[in-house]
């Protein structure tokens, strides 16, 4: 549903990695086929709203977050930012205005952080590249603004720091200050916490729900965890093998979730005291499947405990089922 | 606000320096390498003040190879000049010459093998097929051939930057054959470094391609450049020696090889002149190891976690 608050609009994305295929292949003439990483995806992301992309490893959410940050050339769909269609735009110089307002947060910040680089250097590097600054005091003065917000105090402590003199939290903090520095509209979060203690990952999360807040920042959020998910966003999303099983506000996902995996995503989760699984459904079974060999009909058939002849042949379409709740299943027909 | 302000000054690199040196000084071999080196490169730097001007034919002064001796601490040569003299002398022009095949290389090699390495693809193919060329082409051949070809165009008597034809032509062939093993390794640390996430990082914050390549992974390459960078030099002085001793060098800019050269044609060894094929041949000898040591102590200083970039 078009909508004139999107800021974000992803319209049928696909990214097919193409299997190299060995000489008998090639000899013979055989198709090699490809990896459908992510195959048709619809999501919009409205200003200062934050959507969760939820689902398991393998189901294509960190090329998701590639593809919206042009680090990853989508092979289908348009990728719209306010309208505008970003999809070939390509190139350092004519994707500056884009990568001003469009930024990432990168999931292992010991790896996201060059090791030769100061606190200063890592979180300065946008701005320079950007061109936002005009001198030295500016850029000082952006720098420090950034790491206060990402709640590095005081930033005069930090900025001639190299990254391996400092904590995870504290890598992450100017993981989050980089691009934060910009002021961009959307920021795309991949797994921010998964790598982080327990303890160390509300304040990340305070950090990030501040920022919308403040600035009316939208954030696309990725991870794993449906909780954590429910905790955070305004909508859920949840990822199964390269396609959106079902889309919703975060309390209708969490609580009334329509989709045979989304239950059994929410019973997987584990919970202090009390019956852990409702046993609506019996637990998930097996692995997802190789995005190079997508199962045909419903994709989730293979694991699906309530699947049925239809699912086996055709794939469910994308139904609305409750105020802007969509879900793709063929029990919704019933 | 203004007090939010951050002073920034670099004082972490400092510390980071300084830890290195402690680090790299520990080791006995990088201790010794160094001294020989400094020890040369006074040789090198000064070799007016510590025995004069270049003897020749005509301002020779001692015997006809006599043995070393209180005025000759290292003997003389077939024509009566002092051997000293000439080997301090031949320290600068083979270190020069060394050096500067060495910074030829190491520029070469690392952009090259960076260039490959970071955009991959058909630029790899080609830039890879080219370094192999390189890499088993023979730099005496190459001299052999290029020497004469460049002496009958630019005339014998003329000075390119500095350098009399053959040298500059060494020079040119060392720095041409020795670039390629420097490229391969650079092409294989960039290919691991490109897939790391801080250069995802760099691109999402508009750092163009060259800024990311001069930025983030030159930085991360300079282990390897260095350590492998101290091997090319002590590869060069092997090279430039053997060429001069198979008489491409400049009899008026004599290095150690072409002292050498000179020694066994002047039959200094059925002589039993040692000191006139000894004394160059030992400086040649410990400069090349010292640059080994230091190369090796390099490696070790920057292994095995630090090479891999901590």
């Amino acid at each position: 549903m078009p909508d004139a608050a999107d800021i974000l609009r992803l319209e049928s994305i696909k990214v097919h990695f193409p299997i190299q295929g060995g000489l008998f292949d090639r000899v013979l003439n055989r198709p090699a086929g490809a990896v459908r990483a992510v195959d048709g995806i619809d999501l919009n992301v409205r200003r200062g709203e934050i959507v969760a992309l939820v689902g398991e490893s393998g189901s294509g959410k960190t090329t998701v977050g590639r593809v919206i940050t042009k680090l990853a050339q989508p092979t289908g769909g348009r990728l719209l930012f306010e309208g505008r269609d970003m999809t070939s735009v390509q190139g350092t110089s004519a994707l500056r205005p884009y990568r001003h307002r469009v930024q990432m947060i990168f999931q292992d910040a010991y790896q996201a952080l060059n090791p030769r680089h100061t606190v200063f250097d890592i979180v300065a590097e946008p701005l320079r590249s950007l061109r936002l600054v005009k001198n030295g005091t500016q850029l000082a003065e952006r720098v420090s603004e950034a790491l206060a917000a990402a709640g590095l105090n005081p930033p005069g402590d930090f900025v001639s720091r190299f990254p391996h003199e400092l904590s995870g939290g504290q890598r992450q903090r100017v993981v989050i200050a980089g691009a934060l520095a910009v002021r961009p509209e959307l920021i795309v979060a991949d797994e921010p916490v998964s790598m982080l203690d327990v303890s160390i990952r509300a304040q990340i999360l305070q950090v990030l729900i501040d920022l919308r807040d403040k600035y009316n920042m939208a954030l696309l959020f990725i991870t794993h965890d449906l909780p954590l998910a429910w905790l955070i966003a305004d909508r859920i999303a949840v990822l199964y093998l390269g396609r959106l099983v079902e889309i919703g506000s975060a309390d209708e996902i969490t609580f009334n979730p329509r989709h045979p995996y989304t239950i059994a995503l929410r019973n997987a989760t584990p919970q202090i005291g009390g019956n852990p699984c409702r046993a609506e459904l019996p637990a998930l079974q097996g692995e997802v499947p190789s995005a190079a060999r997508v199962p045909k009909g419903c994709r989730f058939h293979p694991r699906c405990p309530l699947a049925f002849d239809r699912c086996r042949q055709e794939e469910p379409p994308t139904v609305e089922v409750g105020s802007r709740h969509m879900s793709a299943c063929w029990l919704n027909e019933r | 606000m203004s007090d939010r302000i951050v002073q920034y000054s670099p004082s972490g690199r400092a510390g980071a320096i300084k830890g290195f040196l402690s680090k790299f000084l520990g080791y006995g071999g990088a201790q010794l390498g160094l001294l020989c080196l400094v020890f040369f490169i006074v040789l090198a730097a000064v070799p007016n003040i510590l025995v004069g001007p270049l003897e020749t034919a005509g301002t020779a002064t001692g015997d006809f190879l006599a043995p070393p001796s209180g005025q000759h601490l290292l003997g003389t040569d077939e024509v009566g000049r002092d051997v000293l003299n000439m080997v301090v002398h031949g320290a600068r022009i083979s270190l020069t010459i060394a050096l500067l095949a060495t910074v030829i290389s190491l520029i070469l090699g690392t952009t090259i093998g960076m260039t490959a390495g970071y955009y991959g693809g058909r630029v790899d193919v080609w830039l890879m097929r080219l370094t192999d060329f390189f890499f088993v082409m023979p730099s005496f051949v190459l001299a052999l051939v290029i020497t004469p070809v460049v002496l009958e165009v630019m005339g014998r008597g003329r000075e390119i930057l500095g350098f009399r034809p053959s040298l500059f032509v060494i020079l040119v062939v060392i720095g041409m054959t020795s670039w390629a093993f420097v490229a391969r390794v650079v092409r294989s640390q960039t290919l691991s470094l490109k897939e790391r996430t801080f250069i995802d990082r760099a691109r999402v914050a508009g750092s163009s391609n060259f800024s990311i390549m001069v930025r983030h992974i030159l930085p991360n390459l300079v282990p390897q450049i260095a350590a492998n960078g101290a091997l090319v030099v002590a590869g060069a002085i092997y090279v430039e020696t053997s060429l001069s001793f198979l008489g491409l060098g400049d009899p008026l800019q004599p290095s150690w090889g072409t002292l050498l050269s000179l020694a066994q044609r002047a039959g200094a060894a059925s002589a039993g002149a040692w000191w006139y094929l000894g004394a160059p041949g030992l400086c040649a000898l410990t400069v090349s190891l010292s640059f080994v040591l230091i190369g090796n102590a390099l490696d070790d200083t920057f292994n095995p976690r630090r090479r891999v970039i901590p």
